[in-house]
């Protein structure tokens, strides 16, 4: 009886080995599928816009009064100046904006088809400028990168994110999937923690938002300028009391292809303005 | 480059109110605040701006620190004759400038 | 342009007798230079002895809870008398009815060894965190006599 009881549990023990070994590719197979289920339902996005209050609204819906449209003014500027060695701009190759880029920067981060590099808008603009114009790259976060980024960005206004997460892009995904899920900082908190278990509730007087992507560049009042997505990030770093990762940086951009996966749907905001 | 917006009716009536918009891209540094390694920035604030409708002084603003960055005003003038709206400022840097933009008066 | 830093509003300076900080730095200089809690000042979901000699201050543990920086607590937690504060944890008012000073010494110092899945921050704990940045790492939120200047504080709350 006694002798039974342990021969079965052996047999058990084993069924149960054999069940783990069974279920290890299945198991990775599910998670790979699980991870590209939404996280919020497409009808219950909400960006940024949502959390902030009428006044700042207003703001935005203004296209004079918007302040992010003095960068896209500019960016408008530097489309239509010819730079670098063969005088060229970016009008000469991409003609005018509103048709040819109209809905580019929805699909971006993307994988480079050239450089099989994963790139966000602000890189690609950089490889045309320092490849085809043979000018100098635009300085990470300088005046003249927001500017760029705000006039081709606003090309995308009302036009749903919709990245691609497969192929060479599929191991950034997963990357800035596993960082925004990583408690980090002094802090330890997760970029989840706030933005996808907590948001509309309220961090002292600041309503906490669904952290979406789809808006940026951003004017931001706190900053009184225009700032990047990756701005934005490093403040969240700093308030967490995290490692602060430089604009631009690998991390930085497998989040950015996160985020903009979890907003697909959600449509374009550039210029936003936000508290 | 683009540092400045100005924003009149197309057409407006002659003896009638018109609105004058213009939003500038300044960063009105209050002098109060430090860098990422704790240097103070430089005070740079719009220290006078002069509206001239026709050549005419039509609004002077004296700004200072309390304006928030990239200030907008906006203000009213009684349309007289067909012309221009020309705006100059100046900052703490000691840079210049200057915009302009017409207007049409009917009538 | 240079980001603008967070505001940053100073701790209010607190005076404390002069004999009574000698006696917190004797009491310190008795400690080991391990900062975290260590298991053996674990009772259940409690932390029975204080972690300092100096018994908490509670008007200094209050500013605490109040400043902007460090403990900041009211960036989540409603308390009595603020007049902001966030929602995303429970409010603080009769905390101290509930709780015993040990409890919330052990809440205080580090939320995850009572409530795992905690999103609370560990105030007195270094170890076991991602990616700290280099000026607080190997470091603890609040002192030992500050986690004490708020237990004391927080016991007020009845």
């Amino acid at each position: 009886m006694a002798r039974g009881a342990a021969v079965s549990l052996a047999v058990a023990r084993i069924g149960a080995a054999l069940l783990a070994v069974a279920c290890a590719v299945p198991a990775t197979l599910a998670y790979a599928q699980s991870s590209t289920t939404r996280v919020i339902p497409l009808d219950q996005l909400k960006s940024g816009l949502a959390y902030t209050g009428e006044d700042v609204r207003a703001l935005q819906a203004d296209d004079f009064a918007n302040p992010g449209m003095l960068w896209v003014e500019r960016g408008e500027k530097i489309w239509n100046t010819p730079a670098g060695a063969d005088g060229k701009s970016c009008a000469s190759c991409h003609g005018d904006a509103k048709s040819s880029m109209k809905g580019v920067a929805a699909r971006y981060p993307a994988i480079d088809a050239k450089s099989k590099q994963l790139l966000n808008i602000e890189a690609r603009i950089n490889a045309s400028r320092s490849g085809d114009q043979k000018a100098p790259a635009f300085a990470p976060e300088s005046e003249d990168m927001l500017a760029i980024t705000a006039y081709v960005n606003m090309q995308s206004r009302g036009v749903p994110v919709g990245v691609s997460i497969d192929g060479a892009a599929r191991e950034h995904f997963e990357r800035g999937r596993a960082f925004y899920y990583t408690r980090r900082g002094q802090m330890n908190m997760s970029c989840a923690t706030c933005h996808e278990q907590n948001f509309g509730k309220r961090l002292f007087a600041e309503t906490i938002s669904q952290g979406q992507p789809n808006d940026f560049p951003i004017y931001r009042l706190e900053w009184q300028t225009m700032g990047s997505l990756h701005r934005r990030l490093r403040a969240c770093l700093y308030g967490v009391r995290a490692e602060l990762l430089p604009v631009g940086s690998p991390e930085l951009l497998d989040v950015e292809l996160f985020l903009a996966w979890r907003a697909q749907g959600l449509k374009g905001e550039a210029p936003a303005v936000r508290r | 480059m683009a540092d400045a917006r100005i924003q009149i009716a197309p057409q407006v009536k002659r003896g009638d109110s018109f609105e004058v918009k213009i939003a500038i891209r300044h960063a009105m540094e209050t002098g109060y605040r430090v860098d990422d390694v704790g240097k103070p920035i430089k005070r740079n604030v719009i220290r006078a701006l002069v509206c001239k409708y026709n050549g005419t002084e039509a609004l002077r603003v004296d700004m200072s620190s309390g304006f928030a960055a990239n200030p907008l005003l906006q203000f009213w003038l009684v349309a007289g004759n067909s012309g221009e709206i020309s705006f100059e400022w100046d900052d703490d840097a000691g840079t210049r400038y200057a915009e302009r933009a017409a207007v049409t008066v009917a009538g | 342009m240079a980001p603008r830093p967070f505001s940053r509003l100073h701790r209010t300076a607190c005076a404390r007798p002069a004999f009574a900080r000698l006696l917190a730095t004797l009491a310190l200089a008795a400690l080991p230079a391990h900062a975290d809690l260590l298991p053996a000042q674990i009772s259940a979901d409690s932390v029975p002895r204080p972690l300092t000699a100096t018994p908490g201050d509670a008007a200094h543990g209050r500013a605490l809870l109040l400043a902007r920086e460090n403990a900041n607590c009211i960036l989540c937690h409603a308390i009595p008398e603020a007049r902001f504060s966030g929602n995303l944890a429970p409010p603080l008012d009769g905390v101290g009815a509930r709780l015993s000073a040990a409890q919330l010494r052990l809440r205080v110092a580090d939320n995850r060894q009572v409530h795992p899945s905690t999103i609370m921050p560990s105030y007195f704990r270094s170890e076991g965190l991602t990616g700290v940045a280099a000026q607080y790492r190997g470091k603890t939120v609040l002192t030992a006599q500050e986690v004490e200047d708020v237990v004391a504080y927080l016991q007020t709350l009845k």
